[in-house]
């Protein structure tokens, strides 16, 4: 469709974003960005290859070390990190896709690919002279060409930069027939090698995009915060990557950024009622998806057709 | 010329259960040969067993004259063995033009790298596909349906969409399993119109499973009986018709 080019218009109408924002409204703001692509890079696998692996927090994890080490034990400037930070979660995605290969698949996959997240949040801990163990590493200041991130509406238009080519490109991979044997893969497994798709290699690459999406969020993550430690890549942290795509809307870009907008705002939002926090969120998370059961995706595929996915469907 | 399709001996065992026991038989190009039999004889079977999904314990399957019984079904799709599903193998969160698509899978250039780069070429690939899975769905007359999501076709729509996404590649051979279920009279004559110029016109070899005994005698050159995995009859549909033990098969022995 033809004014799909408007959606270009979106990161031109968020450059003024960072003058409207106090510094704390703005690192929110930031964190959104982080949690796109961790959502879109999660979302293609369970989404649109219809597999229930759980080893997003995996790819992030060891996106954000790939960084942190880099900056801190070779010096690298960050924005050098960031493409090998997608690499090494791209091979973590092709690793985490061997159970899948070998056709696990469901809760067994579901829980395979769980124990990917510990045994890496495991290495974290035990590898103390890289990692720094349980008491984390800190970050070394983000730089982009010798660009000092040195306050959050500089780490704002590098992270946009990174959001457009990713959302963009992933656009791109689902829209062709690469994205078309995905779902046909989630919709009828031996329909699709009977149509002479390798289903293998498209399980394979299915996982390798998504790490490599999400390794890249993870490099976001190591320049945002500063300071990376094991338990932020734990149980919990899954729970909540894997509500931003539920939410969001299972397969559906625009769902990847709706749900990483709301849940990542919304438990700002209620600080400000102390006790209250996780009730609320909680709260939320059941509303949307009892009235919007394909998530917050087919509100605007609703709304006009230019927002619906090819591949997301109601 | 070695035969289209080629089975010698074909045994298919699911632990103590033979299923396919010793079946032999040949299919020429342009030729419809029927399989019949009472449920569970073993056709489904030999349909999984020549596309690749089922693995065969001994005999051979040659597709013209090379062995394909070790080949995976994505490799014997693309040498040219294609194949419809009886409960229907649409890809339900696709529409009917995406599934056509799905079928032209191998036709479609792109490579990765082009793709993600936004190449003229990759474009100018997906749209020949798309435009040459528009006429084929016109041809089957479905062309109406194209944008309609699989699953809210009607049953007939259903079937002719999938027969499109079987053919979207221009096959040799074609595995028909059970084409006829669910279809009301008028669609069963055109269905058997489309599968005798398929097989007269395009000169494909059809392989077709089917119940509906008068559509299986007014379409097929032959006609092999199975029952209990064991071919008990090959023979045109005139000769299939008097034969004894095609009686006994079906109505057991009285």
């Amino acid at each position: 469709m033809r004014g799909r080019r408007l959606f270009w218009l979106i990161p031109l109408l968020l450059l003024p974003v960072p003058l409207l924002l106090d510094p704390y409204q703005q690192y929110v703001a930031n964190l959104i960005l982080v949690y796109v692509p961790v959502g879109v890079g999660f979302n293609v696998v369970v989404g649109n290859l219809g597999l229930l692996a759980f080893s997003n927090v995996a790819f992030f994890g060891i996106g954000a070390y790939t960084a942190g080490i880099l900056m801190l034990k070779l010096g690298l400037p960050w924005w050098v990190t960031v493409l090998p930070a997608g690499i090494m979660g791209g091979i973590a995605g092709a690793a985490a896709s061997v159970p899948a290969l070998r056709g696990v698949r469901l809760f067994y996959l579901a829980i395979m690919t769980l124990a990917f997240g510990e045994l890496m949040r495991w290495i974290y801990i035990r590898w103390e002279p890289v990692t720094g163990g349980s008491f984390g590493m800190a970050v070394p200041e983000p730089s982009v060409l010798g660009w000092a991130l040195n306050v959050e509406s500089r780490k704002f238009y590098a992270f946009l930069v990174l959001v457009v080519l990713v959302i963009g490109l992933t656009d791109r991979l689902l829209r062709s027939r690469f994205g078309r044997a995905f779902v046909a893969i989630k919709g009828n497994e031996e329909a699709a090698a009977a149509m002479g798709i390798p289903t293998d290699r498209y399980i394979l690459l299915g996982f390798g995009w998504g790490g490599f999406v999400v390794g890249i969020a993870g490099s976001m993550y190591a320049a945002l915060v500063g300071h990376l430690s094991p338990s932020s890549f734990d149980l919990t942290e899954l729970i909540l990557q894997f509500a931003i795509i539920i939410v969001g809307g299972l397969g559906s870009l625009v769902g990847s950024v709706l749900g990483a907008a709301l849940l990542t705002a919304a438990p700002e939002f209620f600080r400000d009622l102390p006790g209250f926090e996780e009730l609320l969120f909680a709260v939320l998370i059941i509303v949307v998806i009892l009235f919007l059961p394909r998530g917050l995706a087919s509100l605007l595929a609703r709304a006009h057709p230019i927002f619906d996915d090819r591949y997301y469907r109601e | 010329m070695p035969p289209l399709l080629e089975l010698s001996d074909v045994t298919v065992r699911f632990g103590g259960l033979t299923a396919v026991d010793s079946v032999s038989f040949e299919v020429a190009a342009g030729e419809v040969c029927a399989l019949i039999g009472p449920n569970g004889a073993g056709k489904s079977t030999l349909f999984n067993a020549i596309a690749g999904s089922a693995a065969i314990n001994a005999g051979r399957i040659l597709f013209r004259g090379d062995a394909i019984h070790d080949l995976t079904p994505h490799e014997i799709s693309a040498r040219g063995v294609r194949r419809t599903f009886q409960n229907g193998g649409l890809f339900a969160h696709l529409t009917a033009l995406e599934n056509v698509l799905v079928g032209l899978h191998t036709q479609v250039e792109s490579g990765i790298l082009g793709l993600l780069a936004g190449t003229r070429g990759s474009r100018r690939a997906e749209a020949a596909a798309t435009r040459r899975a528009r006429e084929l769905l016109a041809l089957l007359e479905v062309e109406p349906v194209a944008d309609h999501l699989a699953a809210a076709l009607s049953g007939g729509q259903q079937r002719m969409v999938e027969i499109v996404r079987a053919l979207a590649t221009d096959p040799p051979l074609l595995l028909l399993d059970e084409p006829a279920v669910g279809l009301a009279p008028p669609m069963r004559e055109k269905l058997g119109r489309i599968i005798r110029g398929l097989a007269r016109e395009r000169g494909i070899g059809i392989v077709l499973i089917e119940h509906a005994i008068e559509l299986v005698m007014s379409v097929s050159d032959r006609v092999i009986v199975l029952n209990y995995g064991r071919k008990v009859a090959n023979g045109t549909p005139a000769e299939v018709r008097a034969d004894k033990t095609v009686l006994e098969a079906y109505l057991g022995h009285a």
